[in-house]
């Protein structure tokens, strides 16, 4: 068993051992206002939970995925770079031309900005 | 007589596991207790240090200098009720902060404290710190979820989409390091930079980085998971007591964590060049280390002291329309310049 792997033990024990001893020691005398959803200042009201969203946070959440596997894709080129020399890195150029094109698509069609997100053909 | 033998033995092997596993525990408790305690600490230090910018005297009652108020925090918080709300998801409510708190701490398992003083000298130490910040995404947008509220997944869904935005920054600005190292090793990195820190030929990198790190942490100016004038608190909203204290440990740990990421790739970590040689009695690597990591400490109380908050399209089109491009620029200048020249430094 080696340290790192103990650290992985160790520390979820920490937080479950944190959590039982407030079990251990707090009241618990829950009421209807107390594990009511907060609101401010007036009674809750229903049906505004679990609703739609803008789906530029799905859209954001997707370019994420895909540039961050491009960049992440660049790492053994960048550990490398020395014995793959010119030719690796012409490779890597081009493969980060490819990547440029796509990422100017994305900031033309809009994708990013919030602000006029619900006219994407407004030039 | 042969089967009382190897009996002794099996006991013998028995006690040399128990042994190991004593020492290993011993191993992880000497780095995760300091983390406690520097985390704690962390919470203090940001306060006073608001004070002083704000030219008020902060916390001094409990303790001397009002050192002992984090731990009179700590064990108010820690005695109070938990509540739940009554539309949550049970599991995933607990679930959320105890994986943020989790994934904080682990990061601490490959950061190299002094010359092989590490509870693992991993070979994708780097791999690892993006994995882990990567994973603490996750706690954000569980709790978000599980609670239930309005103000909790609006805030949740803000920090999210912040917090893997700037992950791209984060990534590549360290892409461009692991260039000039062509190590994943935080030793490596470290000792690479025993004759130049990186801050110096790769100060806007490092700008970049900071930036990145500071969204990435949630701190001023992009906090936008707790806009208190909005969403009341952001995602723990409706998190209190032992909950709470882990989104708080966390949130502190990351960033002393991240301090101290920040010292090992762009200060030379626990090395000062050519003006100690170590070979005294106290280990003077770890203090360099931990001085370097208050400088980035520092800044971080600093920024949330002086700058404004900023809205979150703005934040959005910082990062994908300004940043981005210029980080990608720096991706294609700097192996340019290594290929062209023949500087591979490795």
């Amino acid at each position: 068993m080696n340290n790192l792997l103990m650290l992985f033990f160790f520390v979820p024990f920490l937080a479950f051992a944190l959590l039982g001893l407030n079990v251990l020691l707090a009241t618990h005398k829950p009421d209807e206002s107390k594990v009511s959803a907060y609101e401010c200042g007036f009674s809750v009201i229903y049906g505004q939970t679990r609703s739609t969203f803008q789906i530029h946070f799905y859209t954001v959440a997707i370019l994420f995925l895909i540039f961050d596997l491009e960049i992440l894709l660049l790492f053994p080129l960048a550990v490398t770079l020395y014995q793959v020399s010119t030719f690796g890195f012409s490779i890597g150029i081009v493969f980060f031309i490819v990547l440029t094109i796509g990422f100017v698509l994305e900031i033309g069609s809009g994708a990013i900005s919030l602000t006029n997100f619900d006219q994407p053909n407004q030039k | 007589m042969i089967k009382k033998h190897t009996q002794i033995k099996m006991n013998n092997n028995l006690t040399i596991t128990i042994i190991n596993i004593l020492l290993n525990l011993i191993d992880v408790l000497c780095i995760v207790l300091p983390v406690l305690l520097s985390v704690a600490f962390m919470t203090i230090i940001e306060r006073k240090q608001l004070a002083a910018h704000q030219r008020r005297v902060g916390p001094n009652i409990v303790g001397y200098y009002g050192l002992l108020q984090p731990f009179a925090d700590a064990l108010k918080l820690i005695l109070k009720e938990t509540i739940i709300p009554s539309q949550s998801n049970k599991v995933l409510f607990f679930l959320a902060p105890i994986s943020t708190l989790i994934f904080s701490l682990l990061g601490w398992g490959i950061i190299p404290f002094g010359q092989g003083l590490a509870l693992s000298d991993f070979s994708l130490g780097i791999l690892y710190t993006l994995a882990l910040s990567s994973l603490g995404v996750y706690g954000v947008l569980l709790a978000g979820w599980s609670a239930n509220s309005k103000y909790a997944f609006l805030g949740s869904l803000r920090s999210t989409a912040a917090m893997i935005s700037y992950e791209l920054i984060l990534s590549s600005a360290i892409l461009i390091i692991i260039l000039l190292t062509g190590s994943l090793n935080y030793n490596t990195i470290i000792e690479i930079q025993q004759s130049v820190w990186f801050i110096i030929p790769l100060l806007p990198v490092f700008i970049f980085y900071f930036i990145a790190i500071l969204a990435e942490t949630s701190r001023t100016p992009f906090d936008l998971q707790e806009a208190e004038s909005e969403l009341v608190a952001g995602f723990f909203t409706e998190h209190s007591s032992v909950p709470f204290v882990y989104f708080f440990l966390g949130e502190y740990s990351s960033i002393v964590l991240f301090s101290c990421i920040t010292a090992i790739l762009f200060l030379g970590g626990y090395n000062l060049p050519e003006v100690f040689v170590n070979n005294s009695i106290i280990n003077l690597q770890s203090i360099i280390l931990g001085l370097k990591t208050c400088i980035f400490c520092f800044f971080f109380v600093w920024f949330r002291a002086t700058l404004p908050r900023l809205r979150y399209d703005q934040l959005i089109e910082l990062c994908w329309l300004n940043l981005l491009p210029v980080c990608v620029a720096f991706i294609i200048l700097i192996p340019s310049i290594l290929v062209s020249f023949d500087l591979v430094p490795f």
